[in-house]
């Protein structure tokens, strides 16, 4: 039951997400009824692809949603559509994704980044590799992945855009040579035969920022109250997730049906509980698998973790100049309104606005020194 | 051959249509976008509009649009897609070319949205060919007028940018030769007919062998 203080504006919260096993707290926090306990009523909308999520957030038909960090940031710049303030209200979750590589350039030698580096060199053709959004999470760390093993992104292969439930059938015909994606589409590669898993995400960066909670910088001015409840909502529905494998378990049955992912059990639950395999015979159990909540330390709007995606940005070119980089983090990132909510349920906030994390170069990410960080990597765009 | 000259029918347009995954499950949602583009080309063919192509959601579009370089491109609202596009949009973002969507809500509000959100237009379906025409032109319009702001914007730095080399060149000729303005500017016009070059031209490259020697 909401305070009297905290009355939210909106009762009902229209919030859009993609059919993607991230999707998964957003899911819950409405099955669990979490929301009426915040006093707000979630109504999902799956939608089909990240543009429409985007143009019905600025737009107004939805109210927030499940997206791509990397994504809001674009918005914000203007980044391919119009300029239009964002908001992060929290991060959704960590880990979880992953880059395939068809069976073809296994068969040939490529198994991660040096062997596909070296086959590049042996063989050289057009080489093409999907992403999910040209300033998202996936195009960012597939490039990342792919300059950390010396081949440029931008000029040593081709990179699309392909809609994820078109990849696994495009890398069987061979018209993909690998892509970044979010679960289901990478375990289901490897059961479907055509694809092996080359790198996790959280290979390249482990406990990597997610998917977000993003809405228009106008809907969290015009309803914090709502915002707080939305996000207070979320923070249980991650925490209940993350507390146990039968609370995995039930939320995998929950997700897979229909009306959300809309696939098997057996392709997204293995990975939901931290066992993987490439696809080649290596299993293992992930220390760094997709988490929700993980008391607190997954939520936090880190500034870093948005100036990460600007420099990214900038490093590809998307970004011609750079930015104020801790500014537009620090106007993005709803710090004052998460922390509202994490004391409302109780959980841990961090002390620090930045997070330091090693990423697979062994570069170092801090939040410090942004611009000189976008400009230090040997490949880029300029 | 089309037998009208309107202005309309220039306009070359690319239709994206949805692409059915193999073993996917026939789809309430992928049927109706079938259906709306269906009624979409029949309209805009019965309105003399001329479809250039009519294009699958596959991974071959980006390329076959850049073959193409239609004026136009009408996808589904609801098209996953629509990505496809976006990465376009970025690639070829110093040719703004306007993406026009089209669906099933035919609520204002929705169009209006649609609008602010940087969507050219906004086609609704059941799609007479009465209601089609003017949304299309209001895109072309917008389009157009878009096209010419930058055309003049880019003119106007080109314009100003071959004044300042003039200067230069002029402030040169002074320099070297002793000469007022006006008789450095009356040799650089004499110079540039001699060599049949433009004033501009000429001052470069007196401004390059400058660099050279100066």
């Amino acid at each position: 039951m909401a305070l009297a203080g905290y009355r939210p504006e909106k009762e009902t919260v229209r919030v859009g997400f993609m059919p993607l096993t991230d999707c998964a707290s957003l899911v819950m926090a409405s099955v669990l009824g979490l929301d009426e306990k915040h006093g707000i009523k979630i109504v999902l909308r799956k939608e089909a692809s990240w543009s429409a999520v985007r143009d019905k957030l600025t737009g107004g038909e939805l109210d927030a949603a499940h997206v791509l960090y990397g994504l809001v940031y674009g918005v914000h710049m203007g980044v391919g559509a119009q300029q239009r303030a964002m908001a992060v209200l929290m991060n959704l979750s960590q880990n979880g994704q992953a880059i395939t590589l068809s069976r073809q350039l296994a068969a040939r030698g490529a198994l991660d980044g040096a062997s596909l580096a070296a086959l590049l060199r042996s063989e050289p053709r057009r080489y093409t590799f999907g992403q999910t959004f040209p300033t998202g999470n996936h195009a960012m760390l597939l490039y990342y992945w792919l300059a950390a093993a010396g081949i440029d992104p931008l000029r040593d292969v081709q990179a699309v855009t392909v809609p994820p439930p078109q990849m696994v059938a495009n890398l069987r015909a061979g018209h993909l040579d690998g892509f970044c994606a979010g679960e289901p589409w990478g375990h289901r590669a490897l059961i479907d035969g055509v694809g092996v898993t080359a790198a996790t995400s959280q290979q390249v960066w482990p406990d990597h920022p997610g998917k977000v909670l993003g809405a228009s910088a106008d809907f969290v001015a015009h309803h914090p109250n709502t915002c707080r409840a939305l996000v207070a909502a979320l923070l249980e529905a991650g925490r209940w997730i993350d507390e146990s494998d039968a609370n995995k378990q039930a939320m995998t049955e929950v997700i897979a049906s229909p009306a959300y992912v809309n696939t098997g059990r057996e392709v997204i639950g293995p990975r939901i509980l931290g066992q993987y395999e490439n696809g080649l015979g290596k299993r293992w159990q992930d220390p760094h698998s997709l988490r929700f909540h993980a008391d607190g330390a997954v939520n936090f709007p880190y500034l870093s973790d948005g100036m990460w995606f600007l420099t990214q940005h900038r490093r590809w070119g998307l970004l011609k100049d750079d930015p104020d980089y801790l500014a537009v983090a620090a106007a993005v990132n709803q710090v004052r309104l998460y922390r509202e909510a994490a004391e409302m349920t109780g959980t841990r906030v961090p002390g620090n606005l930045m997070r330091r994390s090693t990423l697979i170069d062994g570069t170092v990410w801090d939040g410090s020194d942004a611009q000189a960080y976008a400009a230090s990597f040997a490949i880029g765009a300029r | 051959m089309k037998l009208s000259q309107h202005a309309a029918r220039s306009l070359r347009i690319v239709v994206v249509n949805p692409v059915v995954n193999e073993g996917d499950a026939p789809d309430a949602a992928l049927a109706a976008q079938f259906q709306r583009g269906n009624a979409l080309r029949i309209g805009l063919l019965e309105s003399g509009f001329d479809i250039v192509a009519s294009l699958p959601a596959d991974i071959f579009l980006p390329e076959r649009i850049a073959q193409l370089q239609p004026d136009l491109i009408i996808i589904d609202a609801e098209s996953d897609a629509r990505d496809v596009l976006e990465h376009i949009v970025i690639a070829t973002r110093d040719e703004r070319r306007p993406i026009v969507m089209f669906t099933d809500d035919d609520s204002t509000p929705s169009m209006d949205a649609a609008m602010a959100a940087g969507v050219s237009a906004y086609i609704v379906a059941g799609l007479q060919p009465e209601r089609i025409k003017p949304v299309l032109n209001v895109a072309l319009a917008r389009f157009r007028q878009e096209q010419k702001l930058l055309a003049e914007l880019s003119d106007t730095r080109h314009k100003l940018a071959e004044r300042k080399i003039v200067e230069r060149a002029k402030g040169v000729l002074m320099a070297h030769h002793k000469l007022s303005e006006e008789q450095a500017y009356q040799k650089l016009r004499s110079m540039a007919m001699n060599k049949n070059l433009k004033l501009a031209e000429i001052a470069q490259r007196i401004l390059d062998v400058e660099d050279l020697l100066g």
